[in-house]
């Protein structure tokens, strides 16, 4: 019997997500952008699973096209002011006062359509890079790995995404209870009725049978934190959460002291994230069955994290074509060194195995 | 038996929960001090087009503030999640917030979000209602966090509507405890109504930089500028949502809201009060 591959710890393909939209925002050029999102969406092509979370990418993509097209319609119809070639001649519309001074239409310039375009594609590939992470990272393994501060809170997710499939099976049940008896006829928000009531009461009962199990598996016992550290640690976190709130607004405004911009804001979450790292020390939680960070999942990260650091390099050493003139427009030219960090992540695709659920659908030919 | 516990919540016109001041995630007063600075500063962290103030020699923070924020905002959220989780959630609230974040996660692609069909918030209203603001504020945030983890939805906006429905789930908490029967219900659609308003334009102001840009060079345009004062720059920030989204999405969540409530209001509180009292969320009444 083959073993089944192991699958590739999720922190993996974030950092490799990651790595790619961080390329990504480093540059302009439609070629590069539209490479990248090529990569991201052939590496979940190849390797996602057929979980739900998996199936999530025609969203993000839908959602990337939806983001271009807003910005190139804002571009172009509200007071478009580029220049150039006209590709339209508008009439311009202005509106009253109460509209601060906004005017439509007007004619659109060939830059203005790019410039939307050029703009839009970034921010789409970004959230399309996201989204890969989004569908081949398992959340459920994901969240084994949140810091032990926050674990009550990861648990509250595990449980949600847990019993998610067990909502469809309740709502299966309660519509089998329901055709058995005599159909009343009612008027249509009767059936929403008749339907979420019982499977949100199903569902609330079986929370409670959740909580007894817990408790009978002896969860949340916890050693006493002593008096002094807790009251030590709220000070910090306050003081610390007083310094964000200062520096929030200092950085906003160039009128502030210098102390109270950059310094007082690093300082402040600085304090917060020393506080939520030491609050919950005394707790030792065992954790079952670890995934291992393995040479693979460093392999997948390193892919990610080298595109974007070569497009950081391409910005400084050899930036002349990251961001393509609109006005005049020229044609998007790629250079080698962002040309490989586009392409460097679909390392992760060749280094990284096939789903196992995928890997038994060739085994077993149906 | 069950007619004992009825003439008893009936009795009083209060359930048990509410009289004996048991909330499923308590509020002390370091929570609540950590609560008020982080929404202070969640909400400048959503407000930052309208508070900026640069000279044009600044400029080149303008753009750093928004990426800034997206990875300060979820240090801040986990923060207060934490303090919720250690000032004492038994497993049975654990369990109870787990359990309707499914279901919350399950609503949520009924309506899909098209024409802005927003089924989260209801079921979300209500839970904050029976359990308090505790439970509304973890409840917001963990509902939005598993839905954005089944279905497609993480991305740099998740914090931010984190954030937002959890004040939303907050908010509904902190309403009038006394307030019962058709009363409540009709409160409970006004608040659901303000909110989804509320949400909208809050939502609004974070995506609005993003999707119309700024306004570098100074023409007229839907866009904030930083040389621009904090009115002249809602001015046109209430142009922007006015003419985007109060018409269509947030009016949309706003009638979903309020029919969810007046169909499925009832009901649906009295199972989470059913539930409450079945899990006693309160040292006295699980002494005895």
């Amino acid at each position: 019997m083959r073993r089944l591959p192991a699958p590739v710890h999720p922190v993996a393909w974030w950092l490799w997500a990651i790595g790619l939209a961080v390329a990504a925002s480093f540059t302009t050029d439609p070629l590069l952008l539209l490479l990248l999102i090529g990569v991201a969406c052939f590496v979940v092509v190849l390797r996602r699973g057929d979980a739900p979370w998996a199936r999530s990418l025609r969203v993000y993509l839908l959602l990337g096209a939806f983001i271009v097209v807003v910005r190139v319609a804002f571009r172009c119809f509200l007071g478009a002011s580029g220049s150039g070639t006209v590709l339209l001649d508008l009439p311009r519309i202005p509106l009253p006062d109460w509209a601060a001074g906004v005017s439509l239409l007007g004619p659109i310039h060939l830059s203005d359509v790019l410039d939307g375009l050029y703009d839009g594609l970034r921010l789409a590939a970004m959230i399309i890079c996201i989204g890969a992470a989004n569908s081949l990272a398992n959340p459920k393994r994901l969240l084994k790995v949140v810091p032990i501060a926050l674990y009550d809170i990861g648990t509250v997710v595990v449980v949600a995404v847990s019993v998610f499939p067990q909502i469809a099976d309740s709502i299966g049940r309660v519509r089998r209870a329901q055709r058995l008896r005599p159909d009343s006829g009612g008027r249509k928000w009767h059936v929403v009725r008749r339907m979420i009531v019982p499977v949100l009461a199903d569902a609330l009962d079986r929370s409670l049978l959740l909580a007894a199990a817990m408790d009978s598996r002896g969860y949340g016992r916890r050693g006493p934190t002593p008096v002094r550290t807790r009251r030590i640690l709220g000070v910090l976190t306050v003081a610390g959460l007083i310094a964000v709130c200062i520096g929030v607004f200092g950085v906003l405004d160039d009128r502030a002291p210098a102390a109270f911009r950059w310094p007082a804001f690093v300082l402040g979450v600085a304090l917060a994230a020393v506080g939520l790292a030491f609050s919950a020390r005394e707790r030792t939680v065992t954790r079952y069955r670890v995934d291992p960070f393995g040479v693979t999942a460093c392999a997948v990260a390193a892919s990610g994290l080298a595109a974007g650091g070569l497009m950081i390099l391409a910005g400084q050493y050899a930036p002349a074509h990251l961001n393509p003139s609109t006005t005049p427009a020229t044609w998007p030219v790629v250079d080698l060194l962002p040309l490989m960090a586009a392409v460097i992540g679909l390392l992760a695709a060749v280094v990284s195995p096939p789903s196992a659920i995928q890997g038994l659908d060739e085994e077993v030919p149906a | 038996m069950k007619s004992l516990t009825a003439a008893r919540t009936a009795g009083d016109g209060q359930d048990l929960v509410t009289t004996l001041g048991g909330h499923a995630v308590p509020l002390r007063a370091r929570s609540a001090v950590m609560l008020v600075l982080i929404s202070i500063a969640g909400l400048a962290m959503f407000c930052w087009p309208l508070l900026t103030h640069h000279d044009a020699s600044g400029s080149a923070h303008v753009t750093d503030a928004p990426i800034i924020f997206a990875v300060t905002l979820p240090l801040l959220v986990f923060v207060i999640l934490a303090e919720f989780a250690d000032g004492g959630m038994d497993s049975k609230a654990l369990a109870m917030l787990g359990v309707l974040s499914a279901v919350d996660a399950a609503l949520r692609p009924t309506g899909g979000g098209t024409g802005g069909i927003e089924t989260v918030f209801f079921l979300l209203i209500l839970a904050g209602r029976v359990f308090g603001p505790g439970f509304g504020f973890v409840l917001g945030c963990t509902s939005l966090f598993a839905s954005a983890l089944i279905t497609a939805g993480v991305g740099p906006w998740l914090p931010f509507q984190m954030l937002c429905s959890a004040w939303i789930g907050m908010g509904a908490g902190l309403l009038p405890r006394r307030v019962r029967g058709t009363r409540e219900i009709v409160m409970l659609i006004g608040y659901g109504i303000v909110s989804a308003y509320l949400f909208g334009a809050l939502m609004n102001l974070y995506s609005w930089p993003f999707l119309a840009g700024a306004d570098i060079s100074g023409h007229a345009n839907l866009a904030y500028s930083s040389a621009y004062s904090l009115l002249e720059n809602l001015h046109r920030f209430g142009v922007y949502t006015l003419v985007t989204s109060t018409g269509g999405w947030d009016t949309g969540r706003a009638i979903t809201n309020a029919v969810a409530i007046a169909v499925l209001g009832r009901p649906v509180l009295v199972v989470l009060r059913r539930a409450a009292r079945r899990a006693s969320y309160d040292l006295v009444r699980s002494a005895d």
